[in-house]
């Protein structure tokens, strides 16, 4: 057993673990941030991405104590009180949330595209979230969503009840 | 303890960060077989999840900074420190223009989270069939830095990968750095083709080293084998280098000398198939570039 301080979403975080300990759990066991997803535990599904100290990485492959000092950011730390990001507010106007467990982790790792490239062409899109899943397969309408916010507000918004429509 | 998952967690274990290399080599001496190095952790978290491995011992390296260095060598050739993640690599211009076949082999491996973790060594020391990275380095003849208890020596890639998941690694040795030798008068790509996994079914790394007329072509196939192979076969029909004639020739060498395996990821004549078409698309990417 050791005592860590890890900052999440901006607050010190100070815990004792075990060294066997995943990011993971610590997350969502120690400090009860359950936005992060426990599903594949092999790195394959990326629904436990988190920003560590500025870069996506998946928790599952994280040990615990490898945060220790560090900073995590998950999706409760975007926005600003009630007021939704541009990007969390496309994923609601593009329906681009279907069973929604995923969403932490799509929203999460979308915005942290947006804010280092603000306007990802769609291959560099593909790229970034390689690692995540939508089981759902609501992939069409996360792309529409960052193109959404990529191209700025004035963009007329579309549903994807509206868009089902005209398929 | 049972967090979440009732079989995925990690077995019981000490953790130790040593902030230099002479600390580390002493963790390997008191603890021997049972400790193991952990790099990005992707291999060792995942080996230890499914209990192939359940070290009492985990040595991260992340926190030895001389291995955090990438160092340029002579005639552009690169010394990669053992804690250098895959992205930190990618993001060289160096590897793009001077080293472009590790360069496409490792802008390929699983997706960019876990690239932000796993290192080159870690990926290399995995030794699993179907990663990428070691045909490209034994294609570009890289060589390894080994430091132990006992000292230094180097290693030849080829000898070091024994066989899956074995590699020439003692319990009180440490892979410090790969080698690239310098990059003069070299041309070489990497082609893969996977299937709906993150895994290779087959890859196939080319360098050609050109003096005067001579190409020195080293041909390398991955996933293919339960090691990687060079092939004569192959390197003797572009050692004059590659036209549509020799492209073909090659092919066909690769079809008929490229011993393929079956195991769970294709058939041996699935992957014999795949040989052909990853050379012809490697070689003439070459030619036309």
């Amino acid at each position: 057993m050791r005592e860590i301080s890890v900052k999440v979403n901006g607050h010190l975080r100070r815990r004792t673990i075990k060294d066997n300990e995943l990011l993971l759990d610590f997350l969502r066991e120690r400090v009860e941030v359950r936005s992060v997803k426990a599903a594949c535990w092999r790195g394959e599904c990326g629904l436990c991405t988190v920003v560590l100290d500025g870069s996506l990485v998946k928790s599952c492959l994280v040990l615990a104590v490898e945060a220790d000092g560090k900073e995590v950011k998950t999706v409760e730390g975007i926005s600003r009180g009630a007021e939704l990001e541009p990007i969390q507010r496309a994923f609601v106007d593009h329906g681009a949330a279907q069973c929604g467990f995923c969403t932490p982790a799509w929203v999460l790792a979308t915005h942290e595209l947006l804010r280092k490239n603000p306007h990802p062409t769609d291959a560099e899109l593909t790229e970034a979230v390689g690692g995540l899943v939508c089981r759902c397969g609501t992939y069409n309408q996360i792309r529409e969503a960052v193109a959404a916010v990529a191209q700025g507000p004035s963009k007329p918004k579309r549903r994807a009840v509206e868009s089902l429509a005209e398929a | 303890m049972s967090f979440g998952s009732p079989y995925l967690t990690l077995p019981d274990f000490a953790y130790h960060r040593p902030g230099s290399l002479e600390e580390a080599l002493e963790l390997l001496k008191e603890y021997g077989d049972d400790a193991k190095l952990m790099g990005g952790g992707i291999g060792l978290i995942a080996f230890m999840k499914e209990r192939l491995m359940s070290p009492a011992h985990v040595v991260d390296m992340k926190g030895i900074p001389e291995l955090k260095k990438v160092e340029r060598g002579s005639g552009r050739g690169l010394r990669i420190g053992a804690a250098v993640t895959i992205e930190e690599l990618l993001e060289m211009e160096a590897l793009r223009k001077d080293h472009a076949v590790l360069y496409e082999a490792l802008a390929k491996v699983a997706d960019p989270m876990i690239r932000r973790r796993a290192t080159l060594v870690g990926n290399l020391c995995e030794a699993i069939p179907w990663v990428d990275s070691p045909p490209a380095l034994i294609a570009l003849d890289a060589t390894l830095e080994i430091v132990g208890t006992e000292g230094k020596r180097n290693a030849q890639i080829s000898n070091f990968i024994r066989g899956p998941v074995d590699i020439d690694l003692a319990p009180n040795e440490i892979v410090t750095a790969v080698e690239v030798p310098e990059a003069r008068g070299r041309e070489s790509a990497f082609e893969k083709f996977t299937a709906g996994s993150e895994f290779s079914v087959a890859s196939v790394a080319v360098v050609l080293q050109s003096e005067g007329k001579k190409k020195n072509p080293r041909v390398v196939y991955g996933a293919v084998n339960s090691v990687p192979i060079r092939s004569a076969e192959v390197e003797e029909e572009i050692k004059d280098g590659i036209t549509p004639a020799t492209v073909r020739r090659a092919a066909d060498a690769a079809f008929n000398h490229v011993e393929c395996v079956d195991d769970v990821l294709a058939s041996s004549a699935y992957r014999k198939h795949l040989v052909k078409v990853i050379t012809t698309k490697v070689l003439k990417r070459m030619m036309s570039g």
